[in-house]
């Protein structure tokens, strides 16, 4: 028997997978107030992510940085989530589908639960998640922060029902609750199931089925975790002994190498090898021998080239170009033996470690396969579903998106990009539900009460194990006006956990709060929502950094991280004593948007927008619009590159809310989030726009180093030119006997130290398309690693097959280029042969690859005061998690300004940009942090000297008490100055230069700063 | 405005060597506006004195405080009780106010400042001479531009021969007031009064007749 | 004699040095303990006193690091704070304490390693000079030394 519910209302984006794509999708939005419904079937969101104990490049705790975004409060009643929830039918078409949806009792009231682990403590074989290394055990908490926060029990599992029942002390736990059916409504729908692992268990000469010290990456992943099996102990589970020697072995499952194993790149193991090759060396012991067998190593993401060479330099980890063919124990032998064979010397090596890892990459799960056949989605044969070449989330089915790696292995910041790009075209398809707003203003208090501290040390584990958070509790306690300190160990912040702070904080009638943990710049924002929850004043907090600034940096000096540690707790106990509650500013929001660059990107940015409503300025500082693209073709999978830029400059142009301004640069700019002022200079003339957000999509630059006589030898170009020549000259084409690629040109070096990504492929594709007009040229790819992520490493393969040549070189022996009368000739070393090759080529394609424009992105960084890479680039506010926000509220980067990518991937960024700047400009109000500073009338003499400082023409003496917004109508008020909180920018510049010391800022007064110098050097003059 | 400009520190430590409570007294009107001394210079004032003072093995107490006005006797009385737990005023207000505070209070007073003169913010930062507190204005008929104050040798009747490029001959970085004259009364159509001759001045209600007062008979009680 | 372990303060602004130093700590990359962050949300925040204030208090060197010129998120706060940087080292040197012991770096958002080193060179340059001419030597230490 069933409940039955009633039919749910319409307009509504439904959300499969409850993974990080899920919730980013589901988040982007909820803020953009459309209705969603996030179904996941585990009992807990998080996915797999939630199961990695750090992510790269970062090398983060993972469950820090995925707990902020599932807490269930704040989204304003747009997001409905539903654990143990399957979608088991689906039928209507876009616009207007019904799902049918079952979710499964969770046997616990979660009304009712207190999370106290007393049906966990009765039953001790409960543990938590670690797959295929421990049973699952009846009460199952996947991983210690999981959302919603409660324990789920497998009834099958259970022999005593009434047992279980009574230990509850609450009585929360249900045996006989049932499965609930219903059927929702909804326009569109996002597929974000994710994908599974290979499974590896039939290859039995790597002997994952037999040898318990072989284990999968995600299992290895799970015994570095803190949360993991071993509790963050790294021990071989053969024997328990810390291992002295562990190997990875790429491409397991991945690139067509096993019986079994999917055709494409799995793009993200070598990365995810890497990480946990470092980890190993960093957090366990630094003797451990970590050696990684590859056969490219392809990282190929935004400075994840710089993160390769740490690893070798930094770290140690070895690299080795081998596929190892066995992984064996002979009787009696307490070690693996992995048995390789090298490039240049062709004879067995074999080498003796204590685990072996193997990269196992990603494959179609079967529900969710079957899930997207009831929908009618096209499927490769591997099961992934098709999507479009210039659309990687849309399926052949309209309304119907995926994101993640349902659509093929892929990496957080790339799951990341395509969930915002999913919803920004699932949202287009429903409208916004109007609720009330999400984030309340900071509440202020009608007293200031004397202080009453409650400070939290949140650690996360190993990560910052140095520090001896008992001790630091226990030092918390004697300061005057503590009133409670706790640890919360492995959390710093889910739904779970902030719940648990809060009736601790409240029992204790908490008034201001301290918090011990990782830096305010990640989590200080989750925090402050909880104090309003709380009914606390946000601005009554501090962080005291002790992860990134005390234990990550001073990890090998336990004394003294651990006395800085105290130092920085006493630091913001002094802060937060000295703190003041203070008023937040709501600000109308401006519904218009800028977009910078109207290249493919940029127009594809704008489109979006405008299609949902937005007026959008395009801003291009060429004559035409397009472009980088108008130099391309085609793509490799065929897309008619032509094509579509014509189709997007004509919809642009003429879409009437599109204004697109040509020969046109950005000269000035002021305002916030939801309230920007851009001045530009339109082909000379001066014009002021107002916007509420703002989409960077500037481009890059085709790189032209001097190497390889370019520039020099007309039958020298890079593969941009040698696309056109294959396209437009094809009689020359015809007649060519050799071309010879060299890829890595003016990347990956000194120079240049990251890998421009589209080169390798599009290397490919152009010698796909000669050998299309000339079957009989031959082709020399010389390469450092083939980088043909994804898909692409498909047409890498048949590349091979019908014979093009590839060829590994070694930076320390590049190869040469010389002109001979009408041919170059290229002179490379072959490993194999162990010598020189010489080919006269016809034509040599250099991968040159793409630099950031750094000239117009520092002119463009200047003007809006936004960040960039080392390299150049823009940089995003967080590599793994807001891969197109930037540091700016309100700002948002797209394409290759943000790092170089090919066309499709530009697109999906492009996509996504614009859905995170609906986040923005679908709210009618913003909600201003309290960061102005104020003036204090009695002690302003007037001098002018703030209104002369300060760089965005902020204050004012007032005049008289007409129109200046102010309350400032009493005697003193006249003639003094005023600071409008609407349009201070907090940077404390007239604070510090008021002669009377009449201002101070916000958050950062002199009292506060003072104190923390006094706790900083308390004991130092002493 | 009265400009001001803080005295070297090792003359303020030799005042108060011999005092071990001083208090450091600011005033919120023009030395304030001229960064000289306000609430913010004394702070870094006090700051630096007890660093000093501390280098030399003495240890010094230093009570801040800033005025609205030193110049005026009822602000002056309001620091009276500060003033008696110190054993000696470093007042950071100009000249006026040091000896309000000295003509008010038994203890040793000193200047923190050296008052420079009555000028006006050419822009942030930067202060120049503009009066001279003759007592005898002519600014109206000098276009607006002072000659007693911002020429060197304060010539009536146009510059001197060393006048050169518009440029002052005693501080080449200062314009000639009389070449300013000339620009501005040009610019303002009346050349003719630059003809005019101006009478030799009398010095008397400058500071040639000892020190002035002012007295308002209607104010005066 | 126990070894001289300088304590500088280092006032960083949020965005880019304060965030360079919190990716100096993503990297694991080390630098002395004794060098304490303090975070504004930009050195044009930093006041002289401020500054004075860290040495009066006892600090051995301060560190004002904010953005590279033409990147400070308010325009020009770090180009102000540069000049204060300077007046400051002045007061320093009539007050009798060496002006190096003030410094002004800037970095970027993504210069951990940049924080790192810049930690560990002012580090070592106080070292080299010995602790502050005004640090214990008021009367209660004074005596005691």
């Amino acid at each position: 028997m069933q409940n039955k519910t009633k039919l749910q209302s319409n307009g509504t984006v439904l959300v499969v997978g409850g993974g990080l794509g899920g919730i980013r999708a589901a988040l982007d939005l909820a803020e953009a107030r459309k209705d969603v419904i996030l179904v996941d079937k585990a009992p807990c969101i998080g996915g797999l992510m939630a199961q990695l104990d750090r992510t790269f490049p970062t090398n983060n705790c993972d469950l820090c940085t995925v707990a902020p975004f599932t807490a269930k409060e704040g989204r304003g009643g747009h997001l409905d989530m539903r654990g143990l929830t399957t979608v088991t039918a689906v039928s209507g078409k876009e616009g207007n589908f019904t799902a049918s949806l079952m979710t499964a009792p969770r046997f616990i009231n979660v009304e009712k639960c207190t999370a106290c682990g007393e049906c966990l403590r009765q039953f001790p074989q409960c543990v938590s998640f670690a797959p295929g290394l421990d049973p699952r055990a009846p009460t199952c908490m996947r991983y210690p922060k999981a959302t919603p926060y409660a324990y789920v029990i497998d009834m099958a599992k259970c022999g005593d029902k009434e047992a279980l029942r009574k230990c509850c002390p609450v009585g929360a736990i249900e045996p006989d609750a049932l499965p609930k059916a219903e059927q929702v409504q909804c326009g569109s729908i996002i597929m974000a199931a994710g994908a599974d692992l290979f499974d590896p268990s039939h290859l039995d000469y790597f002997g994952y089925a037999a040898q318990p010290d072989v284990v999968t990456s995600l299992e290895y992943e799970r015994m570095l975790s803190a949360s993991g099996p071993t509790g963050g102990k790294l021990l071989r589970p053969s024997n328990g002994q810390p291992p002295k020697r562990v190997a990875w072995i790429q491409c397991v499952g991945s690139r067509g190498l096993q019986k079994g194993a999917a055709s494409y790149c799995s793009s993200a193991c070598c990365m995810f090898a890497l990480k946990e090759a470092i980890v190993t060396r960093e957090r366990f012991d630094q003797g451990i021998e970590t050696t990684i067998f590859y056969m490219d190593m392809r990282t190929f993401g935004k400075d994840y080239e710089k993160y390769l060479t740490r690893a070798k330099e930094q770290y140690g980890v070895r690299l080795v170009h081998a596929r190892p063919h066995d992984v064996l124990r002979p009787e009696g032998v307490d070690k693996l033996q992995v048995i390789y064979t090298l490039d240049e010397a062709p004879k067995h090596i074999t080498e003796e470690f204590d685990m072996v890892v193997l990269s196992t990459g990603f494959k179609m799960n079967a529900d969710v396969k079957k899930l997207a056949e009831d929908l009618g989605v096209e499927l490769y044969a591997d099961g992934f579903p098709k999507t479009d070449c210039f659309n990687a989330v849309a399926t052949s089915v309209p309304g119907v998106y995926v994101c993640g790696t349902i659509q093929g292995g892929k990496d957080i910041p790339e799951t990341m990009t395509q969930a915002s790009a999913a919803s920004c075209l699932a949202g287009g398809k429903v409208a916004i539900t109007p609720r009330p707003r999400a984030e309340a203003p900071a509440i202020m208090p009608e007293t200031v009460e004397a202080p009453k501290v409650g400070v939290l040390v949140t650690m996360c584990g190993q990560d910052t194990s140095v520090i001896d958070s008992k001790a630091l509790v226990e030092y918390a306690e004697k300061i005057p006006h503590v009133v409670c300190a706790a640890v919360f160990d492995t959390s710093c912040g889910c739904a779970v956990t902030l719940e648990s702070l809060k009736s601790t904080l409240m029992a204790k009638g908490c008034n201001r709060v301290v918090i011990a943990g990782s830096s305010p710049r990640y989590e200080l924002g989750k925090y402050q929502a909880l104090l309003g929850q709380m009914g606390i004043n946000k601005y009554l907090i501090e962080v005291a950094n002790i992860r990134e600034q005390v234990a990550w940096v001073h990890g090998d000096q336990p004394q003294e991280a651990n006395a800085k540690a105290r130092q920085m707790l006493a630091v913001a106990l002094a802060n937060v004593i000295a703190a003041k509650p203070l008023a937040d500013h709501v600000v109308a929001t401006n519904k218009n948007a800028l977009v910078v660059g109207g290249g493919v990107t940029g127009m594809t940015a704008a489109l979006e927008l405008a299609d949902q409503g937005a007026q959008v300025y395009l801003v291009e500082k060429s004559t035409e619009l397009g472009g980088v693209a108008r130099n391309l073709v085609k793509t490799i999978e065929g897309g008619d590159v032509r094509a579509l830029l014509a189709g997007l400059a004509e919809k642009t142009t003429k879409h009437p809310n599109i204004k697109v301004f040509t020969k046109t640069q950005v000269v000035d700019h002021s305002g916030q989030a939801g309230l920007f002022r851009t001045g530009l200079s339109v082909d000379g003339a001066y014009k002021e726009i107002e916007h509420g957000a703002a989409i960077l999509a500037t481009g890059a630059t085709p790189n032209q180093p001097k190497a390889f006589l370019l520039g020099e030898n007309s039958r020298v170009c890079n593969q941009l030119d040698l696309q056109k020549v294959v396209s437009e000259r094809l009689q020359e084409v015809k007649k060519w006997n050799n071309v010879v690629m060299i890829q890595c040109v003016g990347s990956r070096d000194a120079d240049n130290p990251n890998c421009s990504r589209l080169c390798c492929q599009s290397s490919i594709k152009n010698a796909l398309a000669i050998l299309k007009e000339n079957p009989n040229v031959r082709i020399f790819v010389l390469y450092r690693d083939l980088r043909t992520y994804g898909r692409f490493e498909e047409y890498y393969q048949k590349a091979r097959d019908l014979g093009v040549i590839f060829v590994r070189y070694k930076t320390d022996n590049p190869p040469q280029v010389e002109a001979a009368g009408n041919f170059v000739n290229v002179t490379y070393t072959d490993a194999i042969m162990g010598r020189q090759v010489v080919v006269s080529a016809d034509c040599v394609g250099l991968s040159t690859g793409f630099v950031a424009s750094r000239e117009s992105n520092q002119a463009l960084a200047k003007v809006f005061g936004l960040p960039l890479t080392e390299d150049g680039y823009f940089a995003e506010m967080h590599v793994k998690l807001r891969p197109v926000d930037m540091d700016k509220a309100g700002f948002f980067v797209a394409g290759t300004a943000h790092s170089p990518k090919v066309i499709f991937e530009n697109l999906t960024q492009a996509r996504a940009a614009a859905s995170r700047a609906l986040t923005v400009l679908a709210n009618d109000t913003l909600v201003r942090e309290a960061n102005f500073a104020h003036v204090d009338r009695n002690r302003c003499a007037a001098c002018l000297i703030c209104v002369r400082v300060c760089p965005f023409d902020v204050p004012r003496i007032t005049v008289d008490d007409q129109g200046l917004g102010c309350s400032c109508t009493d005697d003193k008020g006249l003639g003094r100055s005023y600071i409008d909180p609407a349009k201070c920018h907090g940077c404390g510049t007239c604070a510090a230069e008021c002669p009377a010391k009449a201002i101070q800022l916000n958050q950062f007064e002199d009292a506060q700063i003072l104190a923390s110098l006094d706790q900083l050097l308390a004991k130092v003059n002493v | 405005m009265i400009t001001a400009e803080r005295k070297p520190l090792e003359e303020l430590l030799g005042y108060i060597a011999p005092y071990g409570r001083i208090l450091l007294l600011g005033c919120n009107e023009c030395v304030t506006v001229c960064a000289a001394g306000g609430r913010k210079e004394v702070g870094l004032l006090a700051s630096a004195l007890k660093m000093a003072a501390r280098k030399s093995g003495k240890d010094v107490e230093i009570v801040e405080h800033t005025l609205e006005r030193q110049c005026d006797p009822e602000y002056v009385e309001e620091v009276a009780g500060l003033v008696g737990q110190a054993d000696a005023v470093v007042s950071m207000a100009c000249g006026c106010g040091v000896q309000q505070m000295a003509m008010r209070y038994a203890k040793p007073v000193f200047p923190a400042l050296n008052t420079r003169f009555m000028g006006g913010s050419e822009r942030q930062g930067v202060w120049d001479e503009r009066c001279a507190g003759c007592g005898n204005c002519l600014l109206g008929v000098t276009g607006g531009i002072c000659p007693i104050a911002r020429c060197a040798k304060r010539l009536m009747n146009g510059p001197c021969g060393g006048s050169a490029n518009g440029v002052c001959e005693i501080t080449p970085d200062v314009p000639c007031a009389w070449h300013l004259i000339w620009e501005r009364l040009e610019a303002l159509g009346q050349t003719q009064q630059y003809m005019e001759i101006i009478p030799a001045k009398d010095w008397k209600t400058a500071q040639g007749g000892g020190p002035r007062k002012i007295i308002r008979e209607d104010l005066a009680e | 004699m126990e070894q001289f372990e300088p304590v500088i303060v280092a006032f960083c602004c949020h965005y880019c040095a304060y965030t360079a130093a919190d990716t100096a700590g993503s990297q694991r990359l080390s630098y002395p303990a004794g060098v304490k962050i303090v975070r504004v949300p930009c050195t044009g925040k930093v006041d002289a006193k401020h500054l004075l204030t860290a040495f009066e208090k006892g600090a051995d060197g301060v560190l004002v690091a904010g953005c590279l010129v033409g990147d400070c998120h308010f325009k020009d706060g770090n180009v102000k704070a540069a000049r204060r940087v300077e007046f400051t080292k002045k007061y320093l040197q009539e007050i009798g304490i060496e002006a190096e012991r003030l410094e002004m770096a800037g970095m970027s958002a993504g210069q951990g390693k940049e924080f790192a080193e810049t930690a560990t060179a002012i580090t070592e340059k106080i070292r080299a000079l010995g602790p502050s001419p005004v640090k214990g030597k008021n009367s209660c230490c004074g005596k005691a030394a």
